[in-house]
């Protein structure tokens, strides 16, 4: 017994750290930036006679972002959940509240960008858009409240329980912003799906939530006309975005016309540093570059799959799951609008598209997404 | 703290493989658009980015018979801004306004618009365009363009033409040889972005502009000047109207000047002239009157108007009399100064009568009775015949837009009275240059030709010159008759009616015409005379027509004059040399003498000298009595009626 206390105290327990995924954080940021850089020079210079005016303001976001990404990776992601001694509360219920006061706060006060009421504003900052928070707080929060009782999630109440805690939030962003309220579903969908032991409701949810959605569109104008164009996008007046994107992706070819001389990024797209990125990528880099940049991202979500089936705890796995679910659905969703697969909605393209909020938000996740890998302890 | 089971792990990994599957189905999906769908919309948004420029071809030139150019092209530019370029907008305004004479708010309102190009001025001088280049504004472009420009000005005016906004021919042979002229435009392909703006270094499908085609015509700038200063003086010491004049080769139909004056500024052709503007000063004319009196300014009337030819076309009279050889030159004619046409008086010009005349004389005094008499003799079908075969009933075809044909009455209707007034040149309308055209034929040798101004059109390299044809009909008349119309003719300019227009040293033939406007009441004329030299062989022929002098309006007193004063002038630069005739040296002391020495001479015997030779003024010059020096030389040769110059000394 001695010799095998002795043998076991003589290996060394590693914590792990998943480097690959910080690299392949980083080098997704510095693509996103040069990509930025490329289809917003041109932009930039006719309206704010300074070509790096968008990069600028992105590298600043995503400097800051990444050092805040850096020293939460080194904090233990279950500090979070641990009550806070005086208010005998924790940080991720904290966070909750925050987020639906500024939900509200953004509904009432929030300054309106293309007719959307999303922002607040924080002066000479730039602008802050809550929705983006929000989603932090529904993977915490979610992985929370499953963490609980995981067993719950067997039954179809337990779905609704969690359901009901994060309907708050969620009915506050699908006011103002469809999109958003999509990948929070998506989300806590894939939360409580991991948690679950029967997977039949899930089969029986989600129809009742393609109903929910199929009200959403047919009864709000706005919507049923994005079907409209995505039917028919070529003769569609509304559907010129798509289409410009189209073309854009359909004469890059298969080697692309090489970084920087897409034609399509001269106004031809609007604001194509936004959600259009992807196709002006397309045409720069062709279809290599598109499958290279898909695959990076399929390689990126490996990492953060091998985080999550290796977590030290379910909590880990499930807050791993939700930051994969958030940035899989995005990527996969911008991408299919591009491609026009599916109707139009704005959802940007992770690391890449041009959105200080955005990136922040992500580099925070891949911080605590590192700090579970962080605490995998690995024998060696 | 709950554990991470397999079961949860597998759920993981059921998530991860429904990501996978979607991003393989999204690959597929960009395949299918970037390698099946890319032609088609490659080829679409290509269309989308180019943009077509067109270059301006520069405009055939017009040259005249001597290879003088009169219609060139002088190089200006268009200065435009694009918006989205412009950096220093107040520096652009105040710099655009001072040097293109503009003010500041114009200038400010196109720099301001949001647009992807606005012009600000086109047709600006290069050396102006040149000082804008110096400044290097953003945003400022400066593109080289091409305007007709006319060397000579009001030159054959509206014979010439000129061109409008886009370089197009608007009026004369500027309309007419607009294929040759305009070469055709060469296109520039760019690409630009959604605003429009080109970019830099982007590849160009370029397609260089063809020029167009040089015209040479058969006017000549120095005889149409001739005409012109006489057309100008006959019209201003008349009080005229107008009046027209044309000058032809009648061998070939060659037209070396075609005058309409008052003409007007081929380089300023949208301003009414004086003579047009004075009738509605302190008037405001509407877009329409104006346009109404531009169209006037315009109108070539020697092929667009027809008048009443008069006493001129008695030559188609007797020429068609000579060849149904109804009349010959000593048949004997009364005229008591008028002639009964059933049951009508028609008077001649001269009220007395012209008493007994032979044809000869006849034509000489321009004789209404003996004319109507002859034509009575030719008859209706008859004169038509050589109307028809002298081209009276078509247009002449002259390469010039607007030419307007005959009024003729329909033969039927003909009766005795019509066809006695027909045959002194009145009740139809002709233009001046069917007149001309026909009374070429008559004095060629019976050829009709078709008037033309141009002769032959030459590429820009040289490679490839194309000479114009005209028709020329055989026979119009018989060579006999041409003979002898052409001694009657001279007849008339020897001491004739037409002999105002005696050039001695030349032989001049010819025939005076006054015509009554219509309506008749109106005591209105139009004094005309048409001459041709040499008479035996004409080289040149030319129509005069002065309308509404004030004044005597006879066409032998006021028109001839004109033709003599022209073919003066015209007939030795045309190389035609002076023969003089015995009578000619008499009569107007023409020929030339050597002139003696006179220096060492005393003013007695320089007195006596002057008796012998034909000296013109003398200027004496000194108080000596001796000539020291004399001007024009010993041995010089000099006209008769030559000044004298004598520089007296010594005594």
């Amino acid at each position: 017994m001695g010799r095998i206390a002795a043998d076991t105290s003589r290996k060394r327990i590693h914590r792990y750290y998943d480097y690959s995924l910080l690299f392949l954080t980083l080098f997704l940021v510095c693509f996103g930036l040069v990509m930025i850089y490329s289809t917003s020079s041109y932009n930039a210079q006719r309206v704010y006679r300074n070509p790096t005016h968008y990069l600028e303001k992105q590298a600043l976001f995503a400097g800051v972002g990444i050092l805040i990404m850096l020293f939460i990776s080194k904090i233990d992601y279950r500090l979070y959940f641990k009550s806070i001694k005086k208010i005998r509360i924790n940080m991720v219920i904290l966070l909750y509240v925050l987020c639906l006061f500024l939900q509200i706060y953004v509904l009432i006060f929030g300054e309106v960008v293309n007719g959307a009421k999303r922002w607040i504003s924080l002066g000479s900052l730039g602008k802050f858009q809550p929705s983006e928070l929000t989603k932090i707080a529904v993977i915490l929060f979610t992985a929370y409240i499953v963490n609980m009782a995981p067993r719950k999630l067997d039954k179809f109440t337990g779905f609704l329980r969690v359901l009901l805690f994060i309907s708050p939030l969620l009915g506050l962003i699908v006011v103002e912003n469809f999109s958003t309220a999509l990948i929070i579903c998506i989300i806590m969908v894939a939360i409580c799906f991991i948690a679950s032991k029967k997977k039949a409701y899930f089969i029986i949810s989600g129809v009742a939530l393609a109903a929910v959605g199929f009200l959403f569109i047919y009864f709000v104008s706005y919507r049923s006309e994005r079907i409209a164009v995505w039917l028919n996008v070529e003769t569609e007046p509304k559907g010129y975005q798509i289409l410009q994107g189209l073309y854009a992706i359909a004469s890059g070819g298969i080697f692309g016309k090489g970084l920087g001389e897409s034609m399509q990024k001269l106004g031809f797209i609007p604001e194509s540093h936004n959600d259009m990125i992807f196709s002006v990528i397309c045409e720069e880099l062709g279809l290599f570059g598109a499958i290279a940049l898909i695959l990076l991202f399929i390689l990126f979500i490996w990492r953060i799959f091998i985080i999550a089936i290796n977590a030290p705890d379910l909590l880990g796995g499930l807050i791993a799951t939700g930051v994969l679910a958030h940035i899989a659905s995005q990527v996969l969703i911008n991408i299919a609008v591009v491609t026009n697969t599916i109707p139009s909605t704005g959802i940007t393209l992770p690391f890449i598209s041009y959105g200080g909020s955005s990136v922040m938000v992500l580099l925070v996740e891949m911080g605590i997404v590192l700090s579970i890998s962080n605490q995998i302890r690995v024998e060696r | 703290m709950a554990r991470n089971r397999t079961y949860n792990r597998k759920n993981i990994f059921i998530i991860m493989v429904m990501i996978m599957l979607a991003a393989a189905g999204l690959s597929v999906r960009l395949g299918y658009l970037m390698v099946f769908k890319s032609e088609e919309y490659a080829v679409r948004a290509q269309a989308l980015h180019e943009r077509e420029r067109p270059i301006k071809a520069e405009r055939g030139r017009i040259f005249d018979i001597n290879g003088v150019e009169i219609a060139a092209n002088k190089p200006v530019c268009t200065i435009s801004v694009i918006h989205s370029q412009i950096t220093e907008p107040e520096r652009v305004i105040s710099v655009l306004s001072s040097l293109l004479g503009l003010s500041e708010e114009t200038v400010r309102k196109r720099v301001e618009k949001v647009s992807s190009i606005e012009r600000i001025k086109s047709n600006v001088n290069k050396e102006v365009a040149d000082k804008i280049r110096e400044y290097d504004l953003d945003g400022v472009m400066v593109d080289e363009d091409y305007k007709r420009y006319y060397p000579y000005g009001s030159l054959a005016s509206k014979v010439i033409g000129f061109t409008g906004s886009d370089n197009q021919g608007v009026i004369g042979l500027e309309v007419k040889y607009e294929e040759y002229l305009k070469g055709s435009p060469g296109t520039i392909l760019t690409l630009t972005t959604a605003y429009g703006v080109e970019i830099e270094n982007a590849a160009e499908d370029r397609i260089e502009p063809v020029p167009g085609h040089d015209l040479y015509i058969s006017l000549d700038v120095n005889i149409q000047k001739y005409a012109e200063q006489a057309a100008l003086k006959v019209m201003q010491s008349k009080n005229a109207d107008n009046v027209k004049l044309i000058v032809m080769n009648p061998q070939d139909g060659r037209l070396y000047a075609m005058v309409n004056v008052p003409e007007f500024d081929l380089n300023d052709p949208y301003r009414l002239i004086d003579e047009i503007a004075s009738q509605y000063e302190g008037m405001t004319l509407t877009d329409e009157q104006e346009n109404i009196l531009l169209n006037g300014m315009w109108r070539n009337a020697c092929i667009s108007d027809t008048y009443e030819p008069g006493s001129a076309f008695k030559i188609v009279t007797a020429t068609a009399a000579l060849e149904e050889g109804v009349v010959k030159l000593d048949d004997r004619f009364f005229c008591p100064g008028y002639k009964r046409v059933e049951d009508r008086t028609i008077r001649c010009h001269k009220a007395g009568g012209h008493g007994s005349q032979d044809f000869i004389q006849g034509i000489k005094n321009s004789c209404n009775p003996v004319f109507m008499e002859i034509g009575a003799r030719v008859g209706v079908d008859n004169m038509y015949k050589h109307y028809r075969r002298l081209g009276l009933f078509e247009k002449t075809g002259i390469d010039l837009p607007g030419e307007a044909n005959s009024i003729m009455h329909k033969k039927e209707i003909i009766k005795a009275v019509e066809l006695a007034t027909m045959s002194f040149g009145q009740s139809f309308q002709i233009t001046p240059l069917q007149l001309l055209t026909s009374a070429s034929a008559v004095v060629n040798g019976g050829r009709l030709v078709t008037p033309h101004f141009g002769v032959r059109t030459v590429s820009p390299d040289q490679s490839s010159i194309k000479e114009l044809d005209y028709k020329i009909t055989d026979n119009a008349v018989s060579k006999e008759t041409s003979e002898t119309m052409k001694m009657l003719l001279e007849e008339v300019v020897r001491d004739g009616t037409g002999r105002r227009a005696y050039l001695p040293g030349f032989r001049v033939g010819g025939k005076t015409a006054t015509s009554e406007k219509l309506p008749r009441s109106s005591n209105k004329y139009i004094s005309s005379f048409i001459g041709f030299a040499p008479a035996d062989n004409p080289q040149v022929i030319a129509l005069v027509l002065i309308d509404e002098p004030v004044g005597i309006y006879y066409g032998g007193t006021v028109a001839a004059p004109v033709i003599a004063d022209l073919f003066d002038n015209i007939l030795p630069y045309m190389g035609i040399e002076e023969r003089y005739s015995e009578d000619d040296i008499q009569k107007f002391k023409v020929g030339s003498f050597t002139v003696p020495d006179f220096t060492g001479k005393t003013r007695k015997e320089v007195k006596d000298l002057l008796k012998i030779y034909d000296f013109g003024e003398l200027y004496p010059i000194g108080d000596g009595d001796i000539v020291i020096e004399q001007f024009p030389l010993p041995g010089e040769s000099v006209n008769r009626d030559s000044p004298l110059v004598l520089y007296y000394g010594g005594g």
